[in-house]
């Protein structure tokens, strides 16, 4: 009875993942939202929404969707929990169940590549790199399945943002990689790439490791994008010379960049949103786009070639395309969306910045030479010199 | 003692011939057995296989990855000409890349070193040669360091050594400048001391308490000034377990990824944020062999290090000697210059220590807005409300005292059992003695590589597939993880027990297991309460083998709930999370202190 009423509570009140939490131990994930007086009040807030998308009563069974563990589970806001209720409730005989592991998508290129057999569906959190690095430690094996056209959905995706030439990865949102920086302390702010070497800015930007973090992978991507292959480098050695600071992970750089040790760090043009929704000055969240760029790093999900429940993993990719879960993921991932139907809420028309050039490499540009750049970028780096 | 055993005289004359009166005499051997299974099974096995992929490349074996590896300046420096047989490129090489990857991080390491066992002894000096009030449950925190995951002490320390930070308040105010003490080599090698000075400290208190002051009354009554009898009768009693403290911070610091990762930057990179890089990007061939060399290193260490210790063992009774006073009794001159070191010493401790630890927790109750229990109430909201796919706080601490309990029970056995076989015979046990080390001496991102790829996706045998995952395998590894330390901590001991006093127990009678548990233990028993304590603490503070081994379960314990708390810009959920860590286990290690201290005493 108790569970009920927190339903109903849940419901009315809006608050994120309840659904099926309150066993409160592993037998809790089992728990769906039973059919009953419950979805007549589900009934009431979404009706807007069934009149989309087409409720397929004959699927059933359970999803496993893997994801990075953020996704589900951060402590702010996470798309996770409300894509698992919302499906769930569409789907009345469809029990989502999502995995985390620790390595990501190497988790499951090793069990490929080792030939362990792979039961989870649906991989949510795809980047182009992943996708590299699939097709060159696994070759003729093949982790996931092309889905694309098979969607309905498919076809609201924005085509600049389609960034696996085989159709495997179809993406659900998008960031743009770029300069956060504090109005107070760069005066005036660096407007190009050039500009970063300046002495002005001597020991000014905190950068993430290329090696290790997505965001400082795309900043060292968007240098050998704008200044060129043979340039990189010489760059590099020069914002080294200028006091660049490079930390492991993006968490790391933003921690230092809000404890003060810099006034400028590289980020996700979306800074503000948050900054916004935790009451910080935003004077000190100033969104910079170098060159008046900014580097677009697409999310994708894939299905796994080896699924069991290929019909119920596309329903699910599907509805993460439908207008309601985009508009959804846009705002609790705080990410772009990926579709041209998905409207940018007021939040994100005041606070989130769109580059006027948004770059990034292809799948072809990127294949044969990722490795060898970030390789090159390491060496320059480190190496206690 | 004798009243034992006589009780064990008159049990084997009852059962005799039964199993248990078998299991009595057999007791070690079994153990034994068992150790070296469970060594396999969650260490030996996992990690070999991702060492063969050194020198097995697509199928065929090869050793070029390890030339190529070899013959690099980038890794080797001014080594890799010598490596290739190219002198002629030496002085070019050692002109650009003196150090290499290699050197840059043994470098780093010994200046840890330093630090570590400059900051630990003089703790130790006063842990055990001064009685004030609180001592024990102070000795008991030292090991606290030691769990605290590597994201905690980054925050702390990005928040307490940072520019804004109150230490640079404090310099500031006091004329002397604010000081960037961040992301430089100098904040690495402060952090490992964060880490390892404990070490240094714990490992030599217990020595301390276990010394014969009879020996040094003895060296003055003959004539002997305080400095000589320090020199020729207690240091010598002291050394092995400093020389301990070092080589295993060296090998730690040698090793260190994470720290190295958030406080230092990536232009500070050692060899192991290396073979972590590579092995992210799959390229396990050059992370294997860049592992496989750094293992040598360490094991030719630790082997060095064994031969010189099981020279120094010699017979001793445990005798220490009085505890002083804070304040001391005669006020002479001496005494005085030793309470200002005292007092100059709890400073630093403060600083290095204190500081970081505090300004964690600071940050777990400071908002955007000023003070804030919003990160609390976070932790109460999602253990009541979160759903069953997230990280409940409950549920981690549960998993993190279950897990750190079943750890002690397993490492204890594991670790006096080694030290015992260990400490008898000559050469080979050496070399047996090294190889048990060698949880400690391999890389971690190695060996969470081999748990993932050896026991959680198994292996195949007669068609079916193997796993060990879950719960029991977390323990095992845990136990594996921890066991060293137990070893490092009573071998040394045990080694120096007068072997006289054994022979006469087995001589009236008492079995090898028996003469263990009723003479030598009580004697070495500050050394295994050290060790229990440090089993302990390896378990609560372990994350790499929990995340692998936990896959998909909610076997999750505290360190892994903290790194999940890492918000989108914010470390609040992150540092609340953490100080619970810190509060669960503060009062662990005092209670496990209190435990071992009874029957110590």
């Amino acid at each position: 009875m108790r569970r009920r009423t927190l339903l109903k509570h849940g419901a009315t009140a809006g608050v994120l993942g309840l659904a099926g939490c309150i066993g409160g131990d592993e037998g809790g994930q089992e728990t769906t939202t039973t059919a009953g007086d419950t979805t007549t009040e589900a009934e009431a807030t979404t009706t807007e929404e069934t009149t989309q998308t087409t409720t397929e009563q004959s699927l059933s069974g359970t999803l496993k969707v893997a994801t990075y563990s953020s996704f589900i589970d951060a402590p702010s806001t996470a798309p996770g929990g409300w894509l698992k209720k919302e499906f769930e409730k569409r789907h009345p005989d469809v029990t989502v169940k999502y995995e985390t592991p620790d390595n990501e998508v190497n988790y499951y290129i090793q069990r490929a590549d080792q030939n362990v057999d792979i039961d989870t569906d649906v991989y949510v959190g795809l980047n182009v790199d992943h996708l590299i690095r699939i097709d060159e430690k696994l070759g003729d094996k093949k982790l996931f399945t092309a889905t694309g056209d098979d969607l309905p959905n498919y076809g609201q995706v924005k085509d600049g943002l389609k960034f696996d030439p085989q159709n495997r990865a179809v993406p659900y949102d998008t960031g743009y990689i770029s300069l956060v920086y504090d109005e107070s302390g760069v005066d005036p702010a660096p407007e190009t790439f050039q500009d970063l070497l300046k002495d002005q800015y001597n020991g000014d930007l905190i950068v993430q490791n290329a090696k290790t973090s997505i965001t400082g992978r795309a900043f060292m991507l968007w240098t050998v994008n704008t200044l060129g292959e043979d340039q990189y480098l010489d760059y590099w050695k020069d914002l080294k010379n200028n006091g660049i600071k490079i930390l492991g992970s993006w968490s790391d750089a933003y921690t230092a960049y809000e404890n003060g040790e810099a006034p400028m760090v590289v980020s996700y043009s979306t800074d503000q949103v948050y900054a916004n929704r935790q009451d910080k000055d935003l004077s000190k969240h100033q969104v910079g786009f170098l060159n008046d760029q900014g580097y677009a790093n697409p999310e994708g999900m894939a299905k796994f070639a080896d699924t069991d429940n290929p019909e119920l993993a596309d329903e699910f990719m599907n509805f993460m395309l439908s207008k309601r879960a985009q508009t959804k993921i846009a705002q609790l991932n705080v990410q772009y969306p990926a579709t041209e139907w998905a409207p940018l809420s007021d939040e994100f028309q005041k606070y989130a910045k769109t580059p006027e050039n948004p770059v990034t490499f292809t799948y072809e540009e990127l294949q044969g030479n990722l490795d060898s750049w970030v390789d090159s970028w390491a060496r320059q780096i480190a190496g206690g010199k | 003692m004798t009243r034992d055993g006589a009780t064990a005289e008159t049990r084997r004359d009852e059962f005799a011939p039964s199993a248990s009166a078998w299991l009595e005499r057999h007791a070690l051997g079994v153990l034994g057995v068992a150790t070296v299974l469970v060594l396999l099974v969650v260490f030996y096995y996992p990690v070999l296989t991702v060492f063969a992929d050194a020198v097995r490349v697509g199928g065929a074996w090869t050793l070029e990855t390890v030339a190529e590896v070899l013959t690099d300046p980038f890794y080797f420096g001014a080594l890799a000409p010598i490596f290739a047989g190219e002198f002629a490129r030496f002085g070019a090489v050692a002109a650009e890349t003196p150090l290499g990857l290699f050197g840059f991080t043994a470098f780093q390491a010994l200046l840890s070193t330093i630090a570590s066992v400059a900051l630990g002894l003089p703790g130790a000096y006063v842990l055990s040669r001064y009685e004030f009030p609180g001592r024990r449950t102070i000795r008991s925190l030292t090991i606290l360091p030691f769990v605290m995951p590597s994201i905690m002490v980054a925050i702390g320390f990005v928040a307490f050594f940072g520019t804004n930070g109150p230490l640079n308040a404090v310099l500031t105010s006091l004329g002397l400048g604010p000081v960037n003490l961040l992301f430089t080599l100098e904040a690495i090698v402060v952090a490992h001391a964060f880490y390892n000075a404990p070490l240094v400290a714990r490992v030599t208190t217990a020595a301390w308490e276990s010394v014969d002051a009879r020996m040094v009354e003895t060296a003055r009554s003959l004539g002997a000034n305080p400095w000589w009898a320090f020199r020729d009768v207690l240091a010598p009693q002291l050394l092995p377990a400093i020389l301990t403290g070092a080589l295993l911070t060296f090998i730690f610091t040698f090793m260190s990824f994470p720290i190295v990762l958030a406080l230092g930057g990536f232009q500070l990179a050692t060899v192991e944020v290396w073979v972590y890089s590579l092995v992210q990007e799959l390229e396990y061939a050059e992370a294997a062999t860049l592992a496989v060399a750094e293992t040598a290193v360490s094991l030719a260490l630790t082997y060095a290090y064994l031969r010189y210790e099981a020279q120094e063992s010699g017979g001793r009774t445990t005798n220490p000697p009085p505890r002083k006073r804070l304040l001391p009794e005669s006020p002479t001159l001496l005494a005085g210059i030793e309470r200002v070191g005292v007092v100059a010493y709890a400073a630093i401790v403060a600083v290095v220590f204190v500081g970081p630890i505090a300004s964690m927790v600071a940050e777990s109750i400071t908002g955007p807005q000023g003070l804030t229990l919003q990160y609390y109430q976070f932790l109460v909201q999602r253990q009541v409300e979160g759903a069953s796919f997230q990280t409940k706080p409950g549920v981690a601490v549960q998993n993190s005292l279950i897990f750190g309990t079943a750890t002690l029970l397993v490492a204890l056995p594991m670790g006096v059992t080694v030290s015992v076989l260990t400490t008898r015979g000559g050469r080979g046990s050496r070399l047996a003695d090294a190889a048990a080390m060698a949880p400690l001496a391999v890389s971690g991102v190695v060996v969470g590589l081999g748990m993932l790829r050896g026991l959680v996706f198994g292996v195949e045998l007669f068609g079916a597939r193997l796993r060990v995952t879950g719960p029991v395998a977390i323990v095992a590894a845990h136990g594996v993880a921890a066991y060293p330390f137990v070893v490092r901590n009573v071998a040394p001991l045990l080694g120096g027990v007068d072997r006289s006093v054994v022979e006469s127990a087995r001589a009236l009678g008492a079995t090898r297991v028996r003469a263990l548990l009723d003479v030598e233990l009580p004697l070495v028993a500050s050394g295994v309460a050290a060790g229990a304590a440090f089993a302990f603490a390896i378990s609560i503070g372990e994350f790499d083998s929990t995340v692998i081994l936990a896959t998909g379960s909610s076997s999750y314990t505290m360190p892994v709930a903290v790194e999940r708390y890492i918000g989108n810009r914010t470390l609040g959920p992150a540092s609340a999370m953490g100080t619970v860590l810190l509060a669960v286990t503060s009062a662990s290690f005092v209670v496990v202190d209190r435990l071992g201290g009874r029957w110590e005493a």
